[in-house]
């Protein structure tokens, strides 16, 4: 039986109306998938029928597997655990490596955060196990990278829409640009990014999501990041965005010395003008002067703890701004307050995109960037 | 014919089998094949920015079965299975991320909506798609099967794990929940 056969069992009004209603849902309007959509399917499988396949476990690796165990428990009864754990051990690596999906992706909706920022969460998450442990964690990035070139749109976006697409873009650039010298596979991926920042930067040198802006202050900061880490790897062409990008940076200074998120208007954020501060700093330090301003910007930052409001992402941009303006002491201190707050539990703003993969991977990177 | 045509001519439990001898052209067919139904059935489910994203992970997941693929039943049928556990999957991750849920909610990204046809809100479309997308999901998950994808009752009882009487029950229910709801509509 179908639907068909049911409605003609029913007395003939009733089945005429049901009939009806369901002719009508037939007729709504259908969604097309995007035109790449069977190339990103076909790419995420390639990537799964790359991976070695599961084989059950034999049973003397299952045996060692126990004594292994037994020894430890025997270890544990015998000297009991460590009063003070090592400090290197707990620095959140371990927990992001842990939390890599078997896809080679980082899931921020598992952890909290946004299910759209999977491709930007991704890149922080392998770039902080870089900054970690390169050697150690070369196996969980090296499936990030191709996790993440397989989720590359055809031009050159790293997924999502609106606002998720352009920090998705410039994030994942960024660390893909920072993890590629070793891993030459990432050339036609970053080239294919370039491209798509060069697309998306406005006349006057900025990135923004909202139509008709000339920039904004945050996303220009990371795409900036983004193009100077791909000059710095050999890609000539990231020289002319790079420099607009900077140029546009520059002109969100005010005369207060704050950073403006839009060129023109007023809403001083510490943590833009630390961001705004590090890029001018390291994308900038080629440019006449630029470099000078982002150390002015720095040296107004509040070393202390300016409010009890956990806020990685302002402490991940005022550590690297203290750290590039050769303020050691106050970056120490700044992430010192960022991976207390993190081992108390403390909830983010930014969680509820990001999760806990945000805070801990931009924990991670602070704490390298020291 | 070509042998890229003759796979387009062929059954789709043919390909699954091709496709775990190692064909992946032959998977490659299936996708292009099933990708926009299954879009549209994670659409009509309420999902608004991520309906890719779940295609891609049922195809995956029908990929990871290919080797124990077995046709004793239809092609569609397995398929749907799939991505009805996606969607379940999906669903229980949502509830666990509540907060972020309400958050959502309360503020559609307009850009995340579904596309619509232009005159779907003159003719009543879009209440209808609303009030399909408001059913609970388990008389919403039997209009899908039986109306958009035409499968035997049996088969749907299959797939949701039901009894075939209940298939007809809910199928009723459902739909003269949505035609009260239809002819409310001035």
């Amino acid at each position: 039986m179908n639907l068909a056969a049911h409605l003609a069992a029913l007395p003939p009004a009733e089945a005429s109306g049901l009939r009806a209603v369901a002719e009508r849902l037939r007729q709504l309007p259908e969604r097309e998938p995007s035109a790449d959509l069977t190339e990103r399917i076909l790419r995420a499988v390639n990537t799964e029928h790359s991976r070695p396949p599961f084989r059950a476990p034999k049973l003397w690796r299952v045996a060692a597997v126990l004594v292994a165990t037994l020894a430890l428990v025997a270890l544990y009864l015998r000297f009991g655990v460590p009063a003070v754990r090592d400090a290197q051990a707990d620095d959140g690596s371990c927990w992001i490596a842990a939390a890599q999906e078997a896809d080679g992706t980082w899931q921020p909706a598992r952890h909290g955060g946004a299910e759209a920022y999977r491709p930007a969460l991704t890149a922080l998450s392998a770039l902080a196990l870089d900054r970690a442990d390169g050697r150690k964690y070369a196996d969980p990035i090296g499936r990030a990278c191709k996790a993440l070139a397989a989720l590359q749109n055809e031009d050159g976006a790293f997924g999502g829409n609106g606002r998720e697409r352009y920090y998705n873009h410039a994030m994942t650039t960024f660390a893909l640009a920072a993890l590629a010298s070793d891993r030459p596979g990432l050339k036609p991926v970053l080239e294919r990014a370039l491209a798509f920042s060069r697309a998306s930067q406005t006349v006057e040198g900025g990135w923004d999501y909202e139509p008709g802006s000339d920039g904004n202050a945050a996303l220009t900061s990371w795409q900036v990041r983004a193009l100077a880490e791909m000059r710095r790897i050999g890609f000539a062409e990231a020289e002319i965005p790079l420099r607009k990008g900077l140029r546009w940076l520059r002109g969100t200074l005010r005369e207060d010395g704050h950073v403006a998120y839009h060129r023109g208007t007023r809403n001083p954020s510490e943590c833009l003008d630390a961001l705004t501060a590090h890029t001018l700093i390291t994308a900038g330090g080629a440019y006449a002067g630029l470099a000078d301003l982002g150390r002015q910007v720095a040296g107004r930052l509040n070393p202390a703890e300016p409010e009890d409001v956990a806020d990685c992402y302002r402490d991940y941009a005022k550590t690297l701004a203290f750290a590039a303006a050769g303020a050691a002491e106050q970056a120490a201190r700044v992430s010192r307050q960022m991976i207390a707050r993190h081992q108390a539990g403390a909830r983010d703003q930014w969680e509820r995109v990001g999760g806990r993969l945000y805070t801990a991977a931009l924990t991670r990177l602070a704490v390298g960037a020291l | 014919m070509s042998a890229y045509g003759q796979r387009e001519e062929m059954e789709d439990a043919a390909l699954m089998l091709q496709a775990g001898a190692g064909d992946n052209e032959a998977f490659a067919v299936l996708v292009r094949r099933h990708q926009k139904k299954l879009l549209n059935y994670f659409t009509r489910a309420g999902v608004q920015y991520d309906c890719e994203d779940l295609v891609q992970q049922t195809f995956l997941r029908l990929y990871r079965y290919r080797n124990r693929y077995r046709p004793t039943a239809k092609f569609t049928t397995f398929l749907f299975l799939l991505a009805r556990q996606v969607w379940v999957d999906e669903l229980r991750r949502r509830k666990r991320q509540e907060r972020l849920a309400k958050g959502l909610a309360a503020e559609p990204h307009p850009e995340y909506a579904a596309p619509v046809a232009a005159d779907a809100g003159a003719s009543g479309g879009l209440d209808l798609a609303q009030a399909l997308a408001g059913l609970p999901e388990g008389l919403r998950q039997v209009v899908e099967l039986g109306v958009y994808q035409d499968l035997p009752y049996a088969e749907i009882a299959a797939i949701l794990k039901i009894p075939v009487g209940t298939v007809k029950s809910r199928m009723f229910t459902a739909l003269a929940r949505l035609r009260a709801h239809w002819e409310e509509k001035p």
